[in-house]
């Protein structure tokens, strides 16, 4: 077992075989990376302003010590630029924060993905997409950012697929998973500042999360919602199955959900944040007669189990709204947490500049 | 595993029971924490969709050998 402190050293000749040495050497998403080059490496590190052996987080359960060398290796193999190292180092102090839970999201078979939310002066600054293709392709601070931390879960926290990776199904957010909100075209407040950091401040949420789930319902903001609300009451999330972790009286693993609203803001100039958490929390939830049919409540259907129902957050505050998509339409996605919040709670840092 | 191996270190016998399909993992779990022989019990995966009656009997057929590796005899 290879600690986070070792090193492994190798010279190559051309760029094409040390392309091939490091898929040898088993540091690759599958996908190419760039050889982490000792100049390069020192290069991100003075870009972060931390010292290579300063520990950036601790995987205890896997006997790990997450140092920013590491870091920094990572995040030159994803092919960042140097100027994206505080916002990488930000989201690895997060998802190593104790509430996160590392070794949960990143072990089970869930197949859970760490979403990257960025807020703050540094999205526009980096150029962090928060509009057209959201999760999609083409643009190079999302999609290395979110690699990142997809190589330091798979380099140095140990989250080898099919050793202690044990993602039955997985999704694509595994090889990047990174967005930034459209905090400037918005009235609604930023999700960053909604927990305590201020606007001049900087911060990334981390989120153990299923797959996005596009709704496409663009007409009044009661319809979308409406629409939101019974996505994100599906069968078969992490949310609407047993309760075998969480809070037993709820039957269900309550958890987490991030919900993205896309479009012109002014659709929504009636409405707050809080507004949209209530509207949703009160909805998004299921009967206990399809709870029964589903096999995720023992025992037949009864009279009066198709009008009781089972709220699948506890709280509107479990509701993660953000502002972020195409302005081309109203579209919006649904993410459902891992599992519930004792299994990994959604952590905001600051990035550090 | 994790918790079956600090069990044991902490002085009190342990047993942990896991399917066969994550021996890879539960034996590298071991060999990370320098418990390369831990005593494991592998039943046949899965468990997760047995009822209460199923999941009674699968335990009983292992009981013999949970006692064994917790009285060491």
């Amino acid at each position: 077992m290879t600690s986070s402190n070792e090193t492994t050293a190798a010279a190559w000749d051309d760029v094409f075989s040390a392309v091939e040495a490091l898929y040898d050497l088993g540091w690759t998403d599958g996908l190419p990376i760039l050889p982490p080059t000792t100049d390069k490496v020192a290069e991100f590190l003075a870009a972060g302003g931390r010292d290579g052996a300063e520990i950036v987080g601790e995987l205890p359960e896997r006997r790990r010590e997450i140092t920013a060398e590491k870091v920094a290796a990572n995040a030159v193999m994803a092919g960042c630029k140097p100027e994206y190292m505080p916002v990488v180092l930000a989201a690895a102090e997060a998802m190593l924060a104790p509430p996160f839970n590392l070794v949960g999201p990143s072990s089970s078979m869930g197949g859970a993905a760490v979403l990257v939310i960025v807020n703050g002066p540094v999205v526009q600054e980096l150029g962090i997409n928060s509009r057209n293709n959201l999760f999609g392709p083409g643009n190079r601070a999302n999609s290395t950012i979110g690699r990142a931390i997809r190589l330091i879960l798979m380099n140095a926290c140990a989250a080898i697929p099919g050793l202690y990776d044990r993602s039955v199904i997985g999704h694509p957010g595994k090889f990047s998973y990174c967005i930034a909100e459209a905090e400037t075209e918005t009235h609604w407040t930023p999700l960053h500042m909604e927990r305590g950091f201020s606007a001049g401040q900087s911060a990334v949420t981390v989120f153990a999360s299923e797959a996005p789930r596009q709704v496409r319902s663009v007409g009044r903001p009661e319809a979308i919602l409406y629409a939101i609300a019974d996505v994100a009451s599906s069968l078969g999330t992490s949310l609407s199955t047993s309760g075998s972790v969480g809070d037993p009286a709820a039957g269900i693993r309550q958890g987490e959900t991030v919900v993205t609203i896309a479009g012109n803001s002014g659709l929504w100039r009636d409405w707050t944040k809080a507004g949209v958490k209530e509207f949703l929390h009160s909805r998004i939830r299921r009967s206990v007669a399809d709870f029964k049919r589903a096999q995720v409540f023992p025992g037949d259907v009864e009279p009066g189990d198709e009008e009781r129902m089972v709220p699948l957050t506890a709280s509107p505050e479990d509701i993660l709204v953000v502002f972020a998509g195409g302005e081309e339409s109203n579209m919006s996605s649904v993410i459902p947490s891992w599992g519930p919040k004792v299994g990994s709670t959604s952590v905001t840092r600051e990035v550090r500049r | 595993m994790h918790d079956g191996i600090h069990v044991e270190k902490a002085g009190l016998p342990s047993a942990t029971i896991c399917t066969d399909r994550f021996i890879p993992t539960a034996r590298g779990m071991a060999k990370m924490w320098g418990a390369e022989d831990y005593p494991t019990i592998f039943t046949e995966h899965p468990i997760e969709n047995l009822d209460r009656s199923q999941l009674r009997e699968r335990a009983e057929g292992l009981a013999t050998e949970v006692v064994t590796i917790l009285t060491g005899s």
